[in-house]
């Protein structure tokens, strides 16, 4: 009897990667998502500052992983139909919404689809939610989700730092540090961190450079300190015979 | 001459489609597509966009074209470069082109460049890669000028400079060393010719000439051949051949004049 | 598989060769031979080096042209070069042309089952003073011919030669032949042309061309020193003579 599996890398020969590391907390006043910015092409990095965090609705975004054209084709179906839909009913969707016309589109559609989806926002009936759309199709509730390659490296870490109750300004750096990590383990997560923090104000967006992201251990007791680039020459060109 | 009594819907025809999997299963594969091997590349400076290409196109190892075109018209001032398959990128380009047209006669409105981006990138998912066009869209509208690559998958990324096809990396390199904001129109031209040239030396799947387009919010360049740094050499020998070089067995000469009498009858036709 | 399970048995194999593109040719003349090959080594469609000869002096009457995997030429190239030192140590002299050709068909058929991934062209001089050329295939099948086109453009290279030295498809004037050997500047012409061909519609040729010139001992060396970039590289100036001509080709 073979054993159900479910094929983590179902792109198609050549197919653009969103490698990728995302998350989306929950806290008392909203929502915090991140993400990094690597998108790749087999080992060649094709885009090093993307913005994986797409808009859905006024208070509704989601993070993109797996194919950069599929999830990139069913945001913008989703996006199309809660525009109709707020027409139709006169107010803006809530985030339970969304995230079922997400995982309606996966999983009707999961033999053609490669596409980790995170759907957070904040609407008026519950607030803030997280709502997590893997690979199968599945639609889970969280208070705080984690997804693509690079998650897999950050369990751990999440389920001994997370604790409710958090207020913004600890739940933006539990984000920040979350991706931090998966970007330093994970080969195929990089570059900047993106965030947004969504409330019932509005919608912030917060930029972590990648020369300023959390560090934490480098292994500089076994490796000795980094060397300080002033103390590096300039590249000499190498003579080389006529 | 009856019409046709079978309708035949619009677009691509799949009617071979099972007689050319029964082939390819007997180890008779498909024919291969011309690809652009290519270099292609756009840039982002102060007034508009300039966007670059290589010239040649191969069937494998062997040059297929030496200057072919591979900076497509969208419309005005949104210009495409393909790599990839160049029957796909050609058709693509074209298709989205006569719809952007008709788009922009509809609404009365100048077409933007997100809308061909859009449409482009609609379709290209639809065929699940199947088309296999790399693009480069690049132009100014309304809301300012706007660079994007599309992969054959159908996903879409907005960035100030960007490269695609066999050359892309080479090319990258010379964009990522060269690009600064709000570069002057000249700085930039030079920059992509550098980065095209890069492809065209290092990448054996460019060559050739360097093609270039700058597009502004008031003006359209379109630069052909804008440098050719891979002129053919002198032959040392001519190669023609004596008449009689090419035996044949049998001469026949036929008149393929066709004379014919006109008898004037009747009047002339008054023509006054 | 790359979801982690093990259901199905699979099987990898590293290849250890690669084709590293560029193209020999050889015609013979009378009493010289010509042997030539660009100096592009790629992979895929990476430029591994602009200049990597292809083409080697033996000795002062032979010359070996080397296409395929370039390390096995390489490697190919030296075990040839190291016998006919051997053979010079135990002989006091070089070893002759046919002898070379001989060697060089055991040494890949020795190598039978894990052959050299290469095609060698042998050039040079006969003991009789004739020039003369042999080719072989990866594992020692060979033949003497007037003139012969390996690698990558060998498809675009051999039509040509087979009429331009053959003259295939021509028909000769009225009451006259077409000559057996065609003279030194002629066949220069045609090998330089069919690389600057072979450049223009193959990805893998270009960067530099090293035509090696071997002449029979008492030939003139007239019209070829004012060739331009020619070097000499004979040990001897009463024996068979070897000159190379450098030349460069198109870098795109």
């Amino acid at each position: 009897m073979e054993a159900i599996s479910v094929d983590m890398n179902r792109l198609k020969a050549g197919e653009v990667n969103l490698g990728t590391s995302i998350m989306a907390v929950q806290f008392k006043d909203g929502v915090v998502i991140g993400a990094d910015s690597r998108t790749t092409t087999g080992s060649y990095i094709a885009n090093r500052v993307t913005d994986k965090l797409t808009h859905i609705h006024d208070r509704i975004y989601c993070c993109r992983s797996g194919s950069a054209a599929d999830t990139q084709a069913i945001a913008d179906v989703v996006h199309q139909h809660l525009q109709m839909y707020t027409q139709m009913v006169g107010g803006a969707p809530s985030v339970h919404v969304a995230a079922n016309v997400f995982q309606d589109l996966c999983y009707t559609n999961k033999d053609n689809l490669s596409a980790g989806i995170i759907v957070a926002g904040w609407d008026k009936e519950v607030g803030p939610s997280v709502y997590n759309i893997p690979l199968g199709g599945g639609l889970f509730r969280q208070p705080w989700a984690i997804g693509g390659s690079g998650s897999t490296y950050v369990y751990g870490y999440c389920d001994a730092t997370y604790q409710e109750g958090w207020g913004r300004e600890e739940t933006v750096n539990f984000v920040k540090n979350t991706l931090s990590l998966a970007m330093s383990r994970d080969g195929s997560s990089g570059g900047v961190i993106r965030m947004c923090i969504i409330t019932e104000e509005g919608v912030e967006r917060a930029f972590v450079p990648g020369n300023e992201l959390p560090k934490f251990w480098e292994g500089n007791e076994v490796l000795g300190a980094p060397l300080k680039t002033k103390e590096v020459s300039d590249a000499v060109p190498m003579p080389v015979d006529a | 001459m009856a019409a046709a009594s079978v309708y035949t819907p619009a677009g691509f025809d799949f009617s071979n489609e099972v007689r050319n999997s029964f082939l390819t299963e007997r180890g008779i594969p498909l024919p291969k597509a011309t690809s652009t091997g290519t270099t292609i590349v756009g840039c982002l400076f102060k007034d508009g966009i300039v966007l670059g290409a290589d010239t040649r196109a191969t069937e494998g190892p062997i040059v297929a074209d030496k200057n072919c075109e591979k900076i497509h018209y969208i419309s005005e001032s949104i210009r495409c470069c393909g790599a990839g398959t160049a029957a796909d990128t050609e058709f693509t380009t074209a298709l989205i082109s006569s719809n952007i047209e008709l788009h922009a006669l509809t609404t009365g409105r100048k077409p933007r460049v997100v809308t061909a981006m859009t449409m482009l990138k609609q379709m290209l998912f639809q065929y699940q890669g199947q088309i296999g066009a790399a693009l480069v869209l690049g132009g100014v509208d309304a809301t300012g000028p706007h660079l994007f690559t599309i992969h054959p998958h159908g996903s879409t990324d907005k960035l100030p400079y960007v490269t695609m096809g066999s050359g892309s990396l080479a090319a990258m390199a010379v964009f990522e060393n060269g690009w600064r904001p709000n570069m002057e129109r000249a700085e930039a031209l030079e920059l992509v010719t550098a980065a095209v040239s890069a492809g065209i030396f290092n990448d054996l799947g460019s060559g050739s000439n360097v093609d270039a387009c700058v597009i502004t919010a008031t003006h359209t360049e379109m630069l052909r051949n804008f440098v050719k740094p891979n002129e053919r050499v002198q032959k040392e020998r001519s190669y023609t051949f004596r008449r009689g070089t090419t035996k044949f067995k049998k001469e026949d000469i036929r008149s393929l004049v066709v004379s014919e009498d006109v008898i004037h009858t009747g009047e002339a036709m008054d023509t006054s | 598989m790359p979801d982690g399970s093990f259901s199905h048995p699979q099987q990898r194999q590293f290849n250890p060769y690669s084709d590293n593109g560029g193209t020999i040719l050889a015609i013979a003349g009378a009493d010289f031979t010509v042997i030539a090959g660009d100096t592009r080594q790629s992979e895929g469609y990476s430029i591994q080096t602009r200049y990597a000869p292809k083409v080697f002096r033996l000795t002062d009457r032979a010359v070996l042209a080397v296409n395929g995997f370039a390390a096995d030429g390489n490697m190919f190239v030296k075990k040839v070069k190291q016998r006919l030192e051997w053979y010079r140590h135990a002989h006091a002299k070089d070893m002759p042309l046919r002898a070379i050709a001989r060697l060089i068909q055991t040494m890949l058929y020795a190598q039978r089952f894990f052959p050299y991934y290469v095609y060698n062209i042998l050039g040079g001089i006969e003991e009789d003073g004739s020039g003369a050329v042999y080719s072989f295939d990866p594992v020692g099948s060979y033949e003497r011919e007037a003139c012969r086109a390996a690698g990558a453009a060998q498809s675009l290279v051999q039509p040509f030669l087979d009429n331009q030295i053959y003259f295939k498809n021509q028909a000769a004037a009225p009451n006259q032949s077409h000559p057996a050997h065609l003279p030194l500047p002629d066949v220069l012409s045609i090998v330089i042309d069919s690389f600057t061909s072979a450049t223009e519609r193959h990805i893998e040729v270009g960067d530099g061309l090293e035509i090696y010139v071997v002449l029979a001992k008492g030939r003139s060396a007239q019209g070829l020193e004012g060739a331009r970039g020619i070097q000499e590289l004979s040990t001897k100036s009463d024996g068979d003579r070897v000159f190379v001509i450098r030349r460069e080709l198109k870098k795109d």
